[in-house]
């Protein structure tokens, strides 16, 4: 038999301290049972034994809830599954478990344990290469369509020019030798030309 | 500011654009052939801006973009490799910080050791020229008509977000700070250097680009009129933005301070297994004083964990600039409800902001060059193109990894100094080499009466002599600062600090404030030269003249 101070530093390297809080419902013995059947369910999956709720020992509860619990072999109720086995047992099960108990990894922490995070989702394109596909086409459609009409504008210009010409010389001569411009203000925004008048 | 610098000076920019009908260098040069060099020296500040300004476009595009996703990716932390906890990185620092520095920018640790360039950063800075061209392809009538909808837009987000930002929780913290004046801030010169710049760029002073637009007016245009309406305006967004800034700000305090008191909740709760609903947010300071006496030691413990929870410091963590943009405020939106709408719709706001900033640069720069012979027979669309282009490839160094370092340097130094030093001129020669009463008589020919005597104390006097004030002001301040630093950021500490500019870092800077300052003295040196070339050409001349006849 071990002696007392052995068996308790036995069971301390395999208890498990556990806190949950932000509960939606009052921790009880029916919650504790609940727990207890949700950590027996988790080892019995990773060992691949029939654990059964008296395997999973509670202890030091406290208002807080927090609390010590270490688990049992179901073989033998002398023998405590050590901390390494439950941890991975409680990795593995851990969405279940808390899900069971309306918790989460940031709401109920296994003290010592390592939390696992879900995968994150990577799509197969990222999104924003999406959206930047969508805007970057639209503007480089309104750019060509800019330029076309730019030449083709020219080319009308230079058409209805040559026409111009012939016919409206002498009218033209008339209107500069008439009128000055200073008669009417010169909107520069609606013409094709900037007039730049020089000092 | 505003009133002793700001309006004289928009008034007499716009003067000079409509009545020379030039860009920045034939204006200046056809007051003063000697004095080309200060339209130079415009054209100059206009490029750096240029060069580093769509960068902010493109991380407004960048954010805009990454916006689109049911989680906003700065709102957590990505998980690590093997899926034990968060990027360490970002735990150390916060979220929106890691989003900022790792995925958008992939910073390296100082700006010695340049990185290679990050290839969604380099295609949104594309995107941002592209549409930069699309707006100013036809020149500035497309320029005019894009300016209706960039201008106006966000005058919509904004109240839009004052709705919101005002019925946040906490906001009245921030309003209330906001209105708070401090005292020892106002009495640091650097405040007034700061106010005094901020007003140059917000109104555009000195960049040429508004001599630009103005060259573009009809000759009788009622510029007073303009001058007065838009800056008033202009400062009247100023104060209706920095509202709904402190109202968002307050509330991303005032959740920081609830979030620090809750963590306190949980610790001491933790520590002393007290039951859930015995300590509340209110109470926690007076549990802390009740557990403190009835277990000190327990508490001494605890004493290292404990955050100082200060609503008032939480408040003063100023940070400006691209900071406050991306960090800060994303940090605000991704607590809101409905986070993805108000982020596309802040993005979407800084991006027609930015853009609308980018064209009266672009235009800045565009129309002087075209006043030059050479230039004036290619296209419109071509030379354009060609403009954005160059500016694309020379503005992919500051997608690299030390291109933020690269950006805060153009950033700080590019522009104030010759800002300062460029209006100054601007002033002085218009009053004193020009005359006042010439341009008195031309602001008559042009408007129908003579400027009020308010205008002429402004330019002749005041103006000048406060500039002269502020631009000694920065010059000690400069001297007496000492090395110049920058924020490097740290990944091992999650946090930025002050590093110094290594030399060639120096170097670059004053190359910065010297080269586009330069211009004036060179340019006037240059023409002095030429001049007397043609002159003593002239005079052999008219003695091979004499002696012939």
């Amino acid at each position: 038999m071990l002696s007392p101070i052995n068996l308790v530093s036995l069971v301390k390297k395999r208890q498990f301290f556990i806190m949950l809080f932000l509960l939606q419902y009052e921790w009880n013995r029916n919650e504790k049972f609940f727990f207890q059947a949700a950590i027996a369910y988790a080892m019995s999956i990773h060992l691949k034994q029939e654990f059964s709720v008296s395997d999973v020992l509670v202890c030091n509860e406290t208002p807080r809830v927090s609390f010590w619990f270490v688990v049992t072999s179901p073989a033998n109720p002398l023998l405590l599954i050590d901390k390494a086995n439950v941890e991975m047992a409680v990795r593995k099960s851990r969405n279940r478990i808390n899900s069971a108990l309306l918790l989460s990894d940031t709401t109920m922490e296994f003290v010592g344990a390592m939390p696992t995070l879900a995968a994150p989702v990577i799509p197969a394109t990222p999104p924003w290469l999406i959206v930047f596909g969508v805007v970057i086409g639209l503007t480089a459609a309104g750019i060509v369509f800019l330029l076309v009409s730019t030449v083709v504008q020219k080319k009308r210009k230079k058409n209805q020019k040559a026409d111009e010409e012939d016919d409206d010389e002498e009218e033209r001569v008339k209107t500069v030798e008439n009128g000055s411009r200073s008669d009417g203000v010169y909107n520069a925004s609606f013409s094709d030309d900037e007039p730049n008048t020089q000092m | 500011m505003l009133f002793l610098e700001g309006v004289p000076l928009f008034y007499l920019e716009l003067a000079i654009g409509q009545k020379m009908r030039l860009g920045s260098i034939g204006a200046w040069t056809a007051i003063s052939p000697y004095l080309g060099g200060l339209g130079l020296a415009s054209v100059v500040t206009s490029l750096y801006l240029c060069l580093y300004y769509n960068i902010i476009n493109a991380w407004s595009f960048w954010y805009l973009f990454h916006s689109f996703q049911p989680v906003l990716p700065w709102a957590a932390c990505p998980v690590n490799s093997n899926r034990t906890g968060p990027i360490e990185e970002c735990e150390r620092a916060t979220p929106t910080q890691y989003f900022f520095y790792r995925e958008t920018l992939n910073i390296s640790p100082s700006i010695q050791e340049n990185g290679s360039i990050h290839t969604g950063q380099a295609l949104c800075f594309l995107l941002a020229w592209l549409i930069t061209y699309l707006f100013i392809v036809r020149g500035v009538k497309s320029t005019g008509k894009v300016v209706y909808f960039t201008a106006t837009f966000p005058y919509v987000v904004l109240f839009i977000y004052l709705i919101r930002g005002i019925t946040l929780h906490g906001a009245i913290n921030g309003v209330k700070y906001m209105f708070t004046p401090k005292m020892e801030e106002l009495s640091n010169p650097t405040t007034w250097i700061n106010a005094a710049t901020q007003i140059f760029f917000s109104l555009g002073l000195g960049f040429g680009s508004l001599i630009a637009f103005a060259s573009y007016n009809q000759y009788h245009n009622n510029f007073e009129h303009q001058a007065i309406i838009v800056s008033l305006i202009n400062s009247g967004t100023s104060i209706f933005s920095s509202v709904v800034t402190f109202a968002i700000y307050g509330f991303k305090a005032t959740l920081n301070y609830e979030n620090c008191l809750e963590r306190t909740r949980i610790v001491l709760l933790n520590t002393f297994s007290l039951a859930e609903d015995s300590i509340t947010i209110d109470n926690v300071f007076e549990w802390i004083g009740k557990l403190n006496k009835t277990y000190p030691e327990q508490f001494a413990e605890l004493s290292c964990k404990l955050e100082d929870c200060n609503l008032e410091s939480e408040l003063s963590t100023a940070v400006e600039g691209t900071g406050l943009a991306f960090i800060v405020y994303s940090e605000a939106i991704k607590n809101m409800p409905l986070s993805q709408l108000w982020s596309v719709l802040y993005f979407v706001m800084l991006l027609l902001l930015g853009m609308g900033s980018m064209l009266g640069n672009i235009t800045a720069i565009i129309t002087p060059l075209r006043d030059f012979k050479v230039v004036s027979c290619i296209s419109d669309e071509l030379f354009n193109g060609v403009v954005c282009l160059v500016c694309l490839l020379l503005g992919l160094g500051f997608t690299t990894s030390s291109g933020n370092y690269w950006f805060t340097m153009f950033n700080d130094y590019g522009a104030t100094f010759s800002l300062l030093f460029i209006v100054l001129i601007e002033v002085i020669t218009v009053s004193y080499f020009y005359g006042i009463k010439r341009f008195d008589k031309d602001i008559e020919d042009m408007l129908g009466h003579r400027p009020n005597w308010f205008w002429k104390i402004m330019w002749a006097g005041v103006s000048p002599l406060l500039l002269i004030g502020l631009l000694l002001f920065y010059v000690i301040n400069i001297i007496q600062g000492g090395t110049p630093t920058y924020q490097a950021w740290n990944k091992d500490l999650g946090k930025s600090e002050q590093t110094e500019y290594p030399l060639f870092g120096l170097a670059f800077i004053g190359l910065l404030s010297v080269s586009s300052v330069s211009c004036v003295p060179l340019t006037a040196l240059y023409v002095f030269w030429q001049r007397r070339k043609h002159a003593q050409r002239h005079k052999q001349q008219c003695t091979v003249n004499t002696v012939a006849a």
